[in-house]
C-alpha cells in the first residue's frame, strides 16, 4: 500500500516535470485566478475600511451662542446624550475652540493676526455629537431640529449620508466587477486544468495503455494525475502568497497616503488571516481542480 | 482454459466482427488463430482481456465467466493473461529492465519481488545480457522478446500474442515463435494470432481459421488454409 502511494507520488512528479511547459502554464493560470480572487478581498477590506473611516468622521456640530451659560450648555448636553440615536456628545468650550482654531492655523500668521485685532474670542462653544449608527442618522437630525433651546446658534448638518452611499456603491461596483472577473478566471482555470490533464493523458497514452494491459488498477492509473493537480494548486497558492505579499508592499504606501491617520494595513490583515485566506483558497481550489482533472482522466483511463 | 459460447461482437454501426463463435481451448494448448484481415482475430483477443464487451454469448476464462465482468475486476483478469501485440509498446525512455519492472510497479509489486522476478523473465526470453539497454539500442526481435518478458511477470496462465511477428524478419520471427513454444512447454496456454503461413505450417499445432467473424476450420494439427 505504502509502496503504491510512493509510486503514485513518483509518477505524479514525473508527470509534472515531463510536461514542464504545460505545468507552468497551468500554474500561471491558477495564479492569475487566485490573484483576482485575492484582489476581491483587497477591494472588500479597503472598502470596509473607507466606510469605517468615514463613519468615524461623521459627527454633528451644534454651535451654541457665545453668551450661553456653562450650566445651560451642560443641561442641553445631558438632554442630547439621552437621545437613543446618540453615541456620545463632547462639549468644546469657547476657550478650547479657540485653542483648536489657533493650532489649526499656526502656519497662517494672517489669520492669527486678525484674531488678535478682534481682541475678544469670537468662537462659539460647540457640542459635537456622534451618531450611534448611520441607519438612524435622519431621525437623529430630526430630533436635533426639534430641540427648541434659545442657546442654539446654528445647526450645521453636513450630509455625510450621501457620501457614504457613494462609497458604498463604488465599493460594491468594484466588488461586483471583481466577482465577474474572478468567475471568468475560475472558468478559464477549470478549462486549463481539465485540458492539461487531457494533454497529459494524451502524452502518456502509451504508458497508460501498458498499465491497463498489464493489469494496473484504474485508481492507480488516475491517482498520479489527480495528485498532480493538487501539487499544481499547492505551488500556485504558495506563489500567490509571495506575489501578493510583494503586491501589497507596493500598494501599502498609496493606501496610507489615501487613508491618512487611519490604520489600513493590508499586509497585516493578510498576514493575520493567512491561514484562513490561503488555506481556504488551497482547499477550495484543490477540490475543484481535482474534479476537473478527474473528469479529463476518467475518459482516458477507462479499462 | 478459454471457452467461447456463441460469441458475437457487433461494432457500431452494424459491423459483425464476431458471429456466433464457439471454441474451447484446453489448459496447456498452443493454438494459432489465422484469417484474413478484418475477420475478428483481434476482437477475440480484446474480448478475452475485457477490453471489448461482447454483445451475445458467453466468454469463460479459467472457469471465470467474464462476459459481464465488473470494471474493477478487469485488472485481476489481466494479471492472469499476458498479452503481446505487433507494435511492441515499450516505453522508449526506459531500459528493458525498467520496462519490464514497470509492469510490476504499476501492479503494486514490491521492490524485492521486482528484483527477483524481472531477471528471471529476462533470462527466459534470453535478454539477461541486455537488460540495461534502451529499446532503440536493441533489435526488433529483442524488443518483442522484452514485451514477452513483460507479459510474463505476473506468471500468467494464458499468453495471447496478436501478430507478435508482424514487424519482424523471418529469422527474428522464428526466434519469437521458438520462445512462445518454450513458454508453452512450461505449461502456459498460448494463443497465437498470425498471418504467417510458414510459421503456422511449421508449428504442427492446432489451427483455428476465422473468416468474416465465423470459425470456418478448426484442426488439431492444422495448416494455413487461406
Ligand atoms: N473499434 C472498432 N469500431 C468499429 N469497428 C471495428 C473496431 N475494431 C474493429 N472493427 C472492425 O471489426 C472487424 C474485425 O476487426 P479485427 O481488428 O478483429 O480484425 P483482425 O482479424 O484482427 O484484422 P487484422 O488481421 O487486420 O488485424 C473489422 O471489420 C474492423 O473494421
Ligand atoms: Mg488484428
Amino acid at each position: 500500500m505504502l509502496i503504491s502511494l510512493l509510486r503514485v507520488v513518483k509518477f505524479s512528479i514525473q508527470d509534472i516535470y515531463r510536461n514542464i511547459w504545460l505545468s507552468l502554464v497551468t500554474i500561471m493560470i491558477l495564479i492569475l485566478s487566485l490573484f483576482t480572487i485575492n484582489m476581491l478581498l483587497v477591494v472588500k477590506v479597503v472598502g470596509d475600511t473607507a466606510v469605517e473611516a468615514i463613519k468615524e468622521k461623521i459627527d454633528i456640530n451644534l454651535f451654541l451662542k457665545t453668551t450661553a451659560e456653562e450650566n445651560e450648555i451642560l443641561a442641553l448636553k445631558a438632554k442630547i446624550s439621552n437621545l437613543s440615536e446618540v453615541k456620545d456628545v463632547t462639549y468644546i468650550s469657547k476657550t478650547e475652540a479657540l485653542e483648536n482654531f489657533k493650532n489649526k492655523h499656526t502656519d497662517n500668521p494672517e489669520v492669527l493676526e486678525a484674531l488678535k485685532i478682534l481682541g475678544a474670542n469670537p468662537l462659539s462653544p460647540t457640542l459635537v455629537i456622534k451618531p450611534r449608527n448611520l441607519e438612524n442618522f435622519d431621525s437623529l437630525i430630526n430630533s436635533l431640529n426639534a430641540f427648541e433651546d434659545q442657546i442654539i446658534e446654528s445647526r450645521n448638518f453636513a450630509n455625510y449620508k450621501v457620501m457614504l452611499g457613494k462609497i458604498n456603491s463604488i465599493t460594491e461596483k468594484v466588488y461586483d466587477a471583481g466577482l465577474v472577473l474572478s468567475a471568468i478566471f475560475i472558468a478559464i482555470t477549470l478549462l486549463v486544468i481539465y485540458n492539461s490533464a487531457r494533454v497529459t493523458m494524451y502524452t502518456h497514452r502509451r504508458e497508460i495503455t501498458i498499465m491497463r494491459l498489464v493489469g494496473a488498477s484504474k485508481k492507480f492509473i488516475q491517482m498520479p494525475y489527480l495528485l498532480s493537480s493538487i501539487i499544481y494548486t499547492f505551488i500556485g497558492v504558495l506563489i500567490i502568497m509571495i506575489v501578493f505579499y510583494l503586491f501589497l508592499r507596493l500598494l501599502q504606501p498609496y493606501l496610507e497616503a489615501f487613508f491618512v491617520g487611519y490604520n489600513v494595513n493590508l499586509i497585516n490583515y493578510f498576514f493575520d488571516n493567512s491561514l484562513k485566506i490561503f488555506g481556504t483558497q488551497f482547499l477550495v481550489a484543490a477540490v475543484i481542480n481535482v474534479l476537473a482533472s478527474y473528469l479529463a482522466v476518467r475518459k482516458y483511463s477507462k479499462v | 482454459m478459454i471457452k467461447f459460447y456463441n460469441v458475437s461482437k457487433i461494432y457500431p454501426v452494424d459491423v459483425r466482427a464476431l458471429n456466433k463463435v464457439s471454441l474451447h481451448i484446453k489448459p496447456g494448448e498452443f493454438v494459432s488463430i489465422v484469417g484474413q484481415s478484418g475477420t475478428g482475430k483481434t476482437t477475440m483477443v480484446k474480448a478475452l482481456i475485457g477490453e471489448e464487451r461482447i454483445d451475445e454469448g458467453k466468454v469463460v476464462v479459467g472457469g471465470w465467466d467474464i462476459t459481464d465482468i465488473k470494471e474493477n475486476e478487469i485488472p485481476i483478469l489481466r494479471r492472469q493473461i499476458g498479452v503481446i501485440f505487433q507494435d511492441f509498446k515499450l516505453l522508449p525512455k526506459k531500459t528493458l529492465f525498467e520496462n519490464v519492472a514497470f509492469a510490476m510497479q504499476v501492479c503494486n509489486g514490491s521492490p524485492s519481488k521486482i528484483r527477483k522476478i524481472v531477471p528471471q523473465v529476462m533470462k527466459i526470453v534470453g535478454l539477461e545480457s541486455k537488460i540495461n539497454r534502451y529499446p532503440f539500442e536493441v533489435s526488433g526481435g529483442e524488443q518483442q522478446r522484452a514485451t514477452i518478458a513483460r507479459a510474463l511477470v505476473h506468471r500468467p496462465k494464458i499468453l495471447l500474442a496478436d501478430e507478435p511477428t508482424g514487424n519482424l524478419d523471418s529469422l527474428n520471427a522464428h526466434e519469437i515463435i521458438e520462445l512462445l513454444l518454450r513458454i508453452n512447454r512450461f505449461g502456459t496456454t498460448v494463443v497465437l494470432v498470425t498471418h504467417n503461413r510458414e510459421i503456422v505450417n511449421g508449428l504442427k499445432k492446432r489451427v483455428i481459421t476465422l473468416d468474416n467473424g465465423t470459425i470456418i476450420s478448426d484442426q488439431a494439427v492444422g495448416k494455413y488454409i487461406l
